[in-house]
């Protein structure tokens, strides 16, 4: 006998009203235990957020200090204490080589990097001034919000001009424009020519607590580490065109560097380069854990909910004993029974399980919007989650329904 | 092809035997009848508690298995047929009345009588049309959407009852009926049985009561698991027919 299309679905939609009727039967019951599934799916869908957003937050930190480029720095590969022997040397001269000898590049930002105190009139603010050269505009992809930025003029004359982050300029001079305006670099008067945009942070970190002057006025006055030469930096960073392969960039920069120290094969590097490539892999996998981890906890929330719905059912099954053998007598085959209560177990998994999506969607928003910590929860993850929870409805309301399904009829109409 | 002739029997029993096994004693509930029934039969069943009457009664419905022997509906056995294969001829063939009622609480009238169209497939426009037209025979118009415990014990039986005949069944089976009722509304539920019988349903009812089976046309009384006395009621009450919206007031 063929049975339409129609008759399934108004089968399902029968079965639908009838596991309303039954919750609404016992609602404070029914929403008790949606109460377990709802704490779930809250935990679990806020975990998942909680570890994207991460991922979102520590990927745009990477790309805001520069996108598809190389560090390169003179010091040797690997952890531990730094002994003096490893350290190396990276230089003016060889920035230049990788300039003109290195395909692919589009600009080098070498640095020099000192605390320094930032004054005018009865007002200072400790930074971290960076020495850099034009190309570190280029390289980093910053511009000047006000002002300019430190040019190829200012590096050949080492003019005593300052770039201000927004933390610092915020921090001396509130809310008035600070370009023009004379401070004290470690005491030393320096003119102000520009304000950065604002980079914003994330994970505690302030990108905008930054204040830069160009590299030659930084190694002539506030040059403090003992750096080997006079036309020596502490790091470069080597912007790549776009879509310009950073493994082949690493590789050829590596070449170039061993062929200019002369290293053998069988040496320890005194200089590292590590990509933003491989950063954003390293931060992917540590944030990655960190989400597995906390979804893994949440989800320990979900199977309590899920049980929760188990002891639930198999209590309604017997309850309603007698209900099921009068449907059996009336002609319900055991898979309208079955059937029966699988539904009801979802719609209850599916009402608290919505429910637990929507409290996370508004705890996303909120902590978006007070903790500046960015929690998306895509449609991938909502359908995810009711989908889940329609799947919690089956597996735990499985048992309960194929025990209600396995009665004999007789006998359970004569149960009291 | 089987069923559907009305010269066989439209219930047939076959050496049925139900056994039960108690603390390792066996009862023999059932032992071993064989008896047929016509189609247009009005049959009550009796006995005393324990007599057996109650699972031969299951087992004609087809709710009980048989130990061994078998049942014919309509000249199909059923001893080898699968529990939906069951459910499909109780579905189609068989209607049944308790004497709880067993209706569904906080559940309409209307929705408690669509119950066996919704296993039998029907989209929810004829359930509730044929509901509400099975309700308005048995002179409920009015209670369409009252829950049981809106409704007099009388009334909740016509509910059942409606609910019973709404597959259009040939046999209605009823298990003590009026247990549950007072003596002037149990006379308006063998009113309402007698009218069935008469459009040519099939009745059986199972009773301790005399009087109730004194409505039947045939009596098979039942002790320990045998049938002891199966004849032809001479002297057989009629229930007084009137229309049902005069049987009880609406209150």
């Amino acid at each position: 006998m063929a049975i339409s299309a129609a008759k399934i679905v108004s089968g399902w939609a029968v079965n639908v009203a009838i596991a309303l009727t039954a919750l609404r039967t016992n609602v404070m019951r029914s929403i008790l235990t949606m109460l377990g599934v709802m704490i779930g799916v809250f935990a679990v869908t806020l975990a998942v957020a909680v570890g994207s957003g991460a991922q979102v937050s520590v990927m745009q930190t990477i790309n805001s200090l520069g996108y598809n480029m190389a560090i390169v720095v003179p010091e040797a590969e690997g952890d531990g204490p730094r002994r003096s022997f490893t350290r190396g040397r990276l230089t003016i001269r060889d920035i230049n080589a990788i300039e003109r000898e290195i395909p692919g590049v589009r600009a080098t930002a070498p640095q020099l990097r000192s605390s320094v105190t930032v004054a005018v009139a009865g007002n200072n603010s400790t930074t971290n001034a960076l020495g850099i050269t034009d190309g570190y505009g280029i390289v980093t992809d910053t511009k000047a919000a006000f002002g300019r930025f430190v040019d190829d003029n200012d590096v050949r004359t080492a003019a005593r001009v300052i770039v201000l982050g927004k933390t610092v300029a915020d921090e001396l001079f509130i809310d008035a424009n600070p370009i023009g305006s004379k401070v004290r670099v470690n005491g030393i008067p320096f003119t102000v020519i520009g304000q950065m945009e604002e980079k914003g942070g994330a994970l505690g970190d302030d990108n905008d607590n930054i204040a830069f002057i160009p590299i030659s006025t930084m190694r002539q006055r506030f040059s403090s580490e003992d750096l080997s030469g006079p036309d020596d930096v502490q790091i470069a960073f080597i912007g790549f065109e776009d879509g310009y392969s950073l493994a082949q960039g690493k590789d050829d920069l590596l070449e170039l560097m061993d062929d200019r120290y002369n290293i053998r094969a069988t040496q320890i590097r005194p200089f590292t380069v590590r990509t933003t490539e491989e950063f954003q892999e390293e931060f992917g996998f540590v944030t990655g854990i960190m989400q597995a981890v906390l979804v893994a906890i949440a989800s320990i929330s979900l199977l309590v909910g899920g049980i929760g719905i188990m002891n639930i059912m198999l209590v309604s099954v017997t309850e309603r004993t007698r209900e099921i053998g009068l449907r059996m007598a009336l002609g319900a085959r055991r898979s309208d029974i079955r059937n029966q209560f699988l539904v009801e177990a979802a719609v209850l998994c599916v009402l608290g399980g919505a429910t637990g999506l929507l409290l996370a969607w508004g705890s996303s928003l909120l902590l978006a919007a007070y903790a500046d910590f960015p929690v998306p929860i895509g449609i991938g993850t909502a359908a995810g989650a009711i989908l889940f929870s329609a799947f919690l409805g089956l597996l735990f309301g499985g048992y309960p329904a194929i025990r209600a399904s396995r009665l004999s009829p007789i006998e359970a109409l004569r149960t009291e | 092809m089987p069923g559907n002739n009305a010269s066989q029997p439209l219930v047939e029993t076959r050496n049925l035997v139900k056994t039960y096994h108690l603390g390792g004693e066996t009862i023999h509930a059932v032992h071993g009848v064989s008896l047929s029934i016509a189609r247009g039969e009005y049959v009550a069943i009796m006995g005393a508690s324990g007599s057996g009457k109650s699972t031969f009664m299951n087992m004609i419905g087809c709710l009980d298995i048989p130990s061994s022997g078998d049942v014919l509906i309509d000249g199909i056995p059923t001893a080898e047929m699968t529990s939906d294969a069951l459910a499909q001829l109780r579905n189609q063939k068989i209607g049944f009345v308790f004497q709880q009622f067993n209706l569904l609480a906080r559940t309409s009238s209307i929705d408690n009588v669509a119950v066996p169209l919704i296993y039998a497939g029907l989209d929810t426009e004829t359930r509730r049309e044929r509901a509400t037209a099975k309700l308005i025979d048995m002179g409920l118009g009015e209670r369409l959407h009252n829950t049981p415990a809106k409704l007099s014990g009388g009334q909740q039986q016509r509910v059942a009852i409606a609910r019973a005949l709404v597959t259009e069944p040939l046999l209605l089976l009823a298990d003590e009926p009026t247990g549950a009722l007072d003596s002037r509304t149990s006379e308006d539920i063998m009113t309402i049985f007698q009218q069935l019988n008469d459009a040519g349903i099939t009745v059986i009812v199972v009773t301790h009561e005399s009087e109730i089976a004194d409505h039947a046309k045939r009596r098979i009384e039942f002790r320990d698991g045998i049938v002891v006395e199966d004849f032809l009621v001479t002297n057989r009450t009629l229930a007084i027919t009137k229309p049902h919206e005069e049987m009880e007031p609406a209150d």
